[in-house]
C-alpha cells in the first residue's frame, strides 16, 4: 500500500512540475500584442488627435501612449511601409501597402495602430504596427 | 506658446533653412545588451526621425521609446515597465553635430566621420564624444549615415535587478542607420 502512495505522489508532482514548466514557458515566450485584433480604445480624426498632443503633450501621452487607436484623415504621403495623414499622423505598417491596397495621396482612409507618441521634430504623432481599417 | 518657443529656439538652433535641410522619418536604431550563452537582449526601432543641416553638420534625432522591437515579447513589456520607463520617458533624443561636415566632401564612397552631441534617455542627458560614423551620399541624393557607439547603462539611471545582472550587459551597443532625404 505504501508503495501505491508513493507512485501517486510523484504521479502528482510531476503533473504539478510539468504544469509549472508549461505555464513558464507560456508566460517568457508570450506572444507580442496583435494591434490588428485588438479593438481600438479610441477613434478620432487626425487632426483632433494631434492637436491634443500639440496643445497638451502630458495629458496626451497619458491618455494615447501603448493603446490601439483609430485614426482617419486624408493621405498626405504614401510610402510602402508607412503612410501619413492630414500632414500630422504617421502610420508604420509592417506589411507592404503597394501589394494590399489601390490608396493613393488624397485618398480618405482609416488606419488602426499603436500610438507611440509625438515627434516633435516634425510635430507629428507617430503609430506602429498598423492595418488599414477602412 | 510653449510649443511655438520651443519650435523656435530648435529650428534657430538647427538654423534650418528649406534649402539645407536633410530627413528621414524611417530611420533604424538598434540595441544590443547580450551576454553570450543567454538570450538575446536585443531590439530595434524603424521609425526614427532624423534630421541634418547640411550646411554646418547639426544634427537631430528623436526615438519614440515604446517603438522599440524585441523578438521577446516579456522582455519588451519589461523593458518599457522597469528599465526605460517610457510611460515616463517616452522620448530618447540626441542633438549635436557632424566634425567637419561638409556637402562638398561627401561621395558615392563611405567615408568616416565623428559626431559629438547630447543623448538623452530615461530622463539622463549625456554627452557623447568622437562617435564614429560613415557617411556617404548614394545615387538617389540621400545621405547615408552608420555606426555604432557604446552606452553605459548606469549614466542613464538604469538599474538592472541583480537576479539578471549576469544576463544583460552593462555596456550597451547601440548601432544606427539613416538615409536622409532632401526636404
Amino acid at each position: 500500500m505504501g508503495k501505491n502512495r508513493k507512485t501517486r505522489i510523484s504521479i502528482i508532482a510531476l503533473i504539478i512540475v510539468v504544469l509549472i514548466v508549461i505555464i513558464g514557458y507560456n508566460y517568457i515566450y508570450q506572444d507580442h500584442r496583435n494591434i490588428e485584433k485588438e479593438k481600438a480604445t479610441f477613434s478620432l480624426s487626425a487632426d483632433e488627435i494631434s492637436a491634443e498632443f500639440s496643445k497638451d503633450p502630458d495629458t496626451a501621452e497619458k491618455k494615447y501612449l501603448n493603446k490601439t487607436v483609430e485614426i482617419y484623415g486624408t493621405i498626405t504621403e504614401l510610402n510602402p511601409m508607412d503612410m501619413t495623414l492630414n500632414n500630422n499622423v504617421y502610420g508604420a505598417f509592417n506589411i507592404s501597402l503597394t501589394a494590399t491596397t489601390s490608396y493613393h495621396i488624397n485618398s480618405k482612409i482609416k488606419i488602426k495602430g499603436r500610438c507611440i507618441g509625438y515627434d516633435d521634430l516634425l510635430e507629428q504623432v507617430k503609430l506602429d504596427q498598423c492595418t488599414i481599417s477602412d | 506658446m510653449k510649443k511655438t518657443l520651443f519650435l523656435m529656439t530648435l529650428f534657430i538652433g538647427l538654423g534650418l533653412s528649406a534649402q539645407s535641410k536633410y530627413l528621414t522619418k524611417k530611420g533604424t536604431v538598434a540595441f544590443e545588451a547580450s551576454v553570450p550563452s543567454f538570450e538575446e537582449v536585443k531590439a530595434s526601432h524603424n521609425s526614427v526621425t532624423a534630421i541634418i543641416n547640411s550646411e554646418n553638420g547639426e544634427f537631430a534625432t528623436l526615438v519614440l521609446v515604446k517603438g522599440f522591437r524585441f523578438k521577446n515579447a516579456l522582455m519588451e513589456e519589461h523593458f518599457n515597465e522597469n528599465y526605460a520607463e517610457s510611460d515616463l520617458y517616452p522620448k530618447a533624443t540626441f542633438k549635436g553635430k557632424i566634425l567637419s561636415f561638409s556637402m562638398d566632401k561627401l561621395s558615392a564612397k563611405k567615408q568616416l566621420f565623428l559626431i559629438n552631441g547630447q543623448l538623452t534617455f530615461h530622463g539622463k542627458t549625456k554627452q557623447l564624444d568622437n562617435v564614429k560614423a560613415n557617411i556617404n551620399l548614394n545615387e538617389d541624393g540621400l545621405i547615408e549615415i552608420s555606426g555604432f557607439f557604446l552606452a553605459n547603462a548606469t549614466d542613464y539611471n538604469i538599474k538592472i535587478p541583480k537576479v539578471v545582472k549576469n544576463k544583460i550587459a552593462n555596456d550597451i551597443e547601440v548601432a544606427f542607420d539613416f538615409s536622409l532625404k532632401k526636404k
